[in-house]
């Protein structure tokens, strides 16, 4: 405990602000995008800073932690920052280095783009790379995504921006509740039980009270410290396992990718919105996912068919309905599109308003 | 599973230094623990906090919550954290042989 340092917070945010955002803090009149990827912002003071934003897969090595500041050492006087969507932004105050900083990211493989109505970069989480709970990868599901969808990333085609956002489980880490389309890791079997070791790695109360259905029990033999599972009401949420390691739940064959769409968190023109279940179950099929990339494409170019400008994915689909919504994307519509947990009553249909 | 030898008993431990056993828990047990908690000697309160986990634990199968401990015991969490420095989970729970706490910690 000698000599240790605690609760010193984060350096103060304004340490590494350039000159110019520092001088005109607050006092900012307008921003224009002038291109895919370069924005400008005019202060009052007739003053400007452009941001280059680029691309980058969230988990990096410090090698290319070090080219990025190597990058804004040469053209922005070592001024860079991340966006809460992890892609990275070169901020300078001369426009002749625009080129430049370019040119820069260009070679080190760090695509320009993710401004306007684009799709930005996907907001992820752990997956097979480091979390004990996934259902399906992250960084790998991802990288195929974008591969496909790259061409949306650096143009601005669409009729608004689309939120992209994966979790590998349904602990929804991230925007996935709340994204355009979501992608999210689900389970499709009951955890097994291990009754010699769970007395001794799991709390069995609050084992028992994870369970969002009530499915576990105390094992009925008195002897047995342990819990049974009732799998016909069990959902596979893998809740009991994030409190008890004893009950692991993952399974490689059954486990895959559920696709759910049409959340928004901003509050332009509609309410915020909880994105909802699109595609059940899309089979977990690594390294490159070809099922899953497949049914975001058709999804998005669908909706960058039919929407109006400046209309949401979730905007969209309200517009048109989703029986429409699913005759269009061409998915078909099962039982388990239908809610069945608790206030499932208020997602139902009470009206006769409905399309053939 | 590793095992430890500390004070003539083996105990069965997880990659953490949780014991994977509880029945194998023992003063012993807590003996080796301090020393890789950086605790110099072990005082009359320090025992306080193991024995009331020990006793909740052994009533309710869970571990107390940090508010019940220390209404329990009269110590704020400050002057837990004084006793054990890594904190009443990876410390005292770990000294006191419950299992190891879990969630998205």
């Amino acid at each position: 405990m000698a000599e240790r340092v605690t609760d010193i917070g984060p350096p103060k945010y304004d340490k590494f602000l350039p000159p110019v955002i520092k001088d005109n803090y607050g006092k900012w009149k307008y921003h224009e995008i002038l291109e895919p990827g370069v924005l400008m912002h005019v202060a009052e003071s007739g003053a400007k800073i452009f941001s280059v934003r680029g691309g980058s897969g969230r988990l990096v090595t410090t090698d290319f932690i070090k080219d990025v500041c190597d990058l804004a050492d040469k053209f922005c006087d070592g001024y860079l920052r991340f966006t809460s969507r992890n892609n990275v932004e070169f901020l300078l105050t001369d426009n002749s280095k625009i080129a430049g900083v370019k040119a820069g990211m260009k070679k080190l493989g760090i695509p320009i783009g993710a401004t306007g109505h684009s799709v930005s970069n996907i907001v992820h989480t752990q997956g097979w790379v480091h979390c004990h709970t996934p259902a399906i990868d992250a960084s790998g599901i991802v990288k195929a995504v974008m591969d496909d969808l790259f061409e949306y990333f650096g143009s601005h085609k669409l009729p608004a921006q689309v939120r992209i956002a994966l979790a590998c489980c349904l602990n929804m880490c991230g925007a996935v509740h709340c994204s355009d389309i979501a992608i999210l890791g689900i389970h499709r079997t009951a955890p097994k039980v291990n009754h010699e070791r769970l007395r001794h790695l799991c709390e069995i109360p609050t084992t028992i009270a994870s369970c969002p259905t009530g499915a576990i029990r105390p094992h009925p033999d008195k002897n047995i410290k342990s819990v049974v599972i009732n799998e016909p009401r069990c959902m596979y949420c893998g809740n009991c396992y994030t409190m008890c390691p004893a009950l692991p739940v993952f399974d490689a064959e059954k486990g895959g990718v559920a696709l759910l769409v049409g959340g928004k968190v901003s509050n332009s023109k509609t309410p915020p919105m909880f994105s909802k279940l699109a595609v059940p179950y899309l089979p977990n099929n690594p390294p490159l996912w070809p099922e899953t990339v497949k049914a975001i494409r058709k999804i998005l170019t669908k909706y960058a068919e039919g929407a109006n400008k400046w209309e949401r994915v979730g905007e969209w689909v309200e517009r048109i309905g989703w029986e429409k919504f699913f005759e269009v994307c061409d998915i078909p519509f099962t039982f388990q599109h239908i809610d069945d947990y608790r206030w499932a009553y208020d997602t139902y249909r009470t009206s006769m308003h409905f399309k053939f | 599973m590793a095992v430890v030898e500390h004070g003539g008993k083996s105990f069965e431990v997880d990659e953490d230094g949780f014991l994977a056993d509880l029945d194998g828990w023992g003063p012993e047990w807590v003996d080796y623990v301090k020393e890789l908690e950086g605790i110099s000697e072990l005082k009359e309160d320090h025992w306080k906090v193991i024995n009331m986990l020990q006793e909740y634990f052994k009533k309710n199968g869970i571990a107390p919550m940090v508010r019940i401990l220390s209404k329990v015991t009269g110590f704020k969490l400050k002057y837990i954290y004084e006793l054990f420095p890594s904190g009443p989970g990876k410390g005292a729970c770990k000294m006191a042989g419950l299992p190891k706490p879990t969630g998205c910690v």
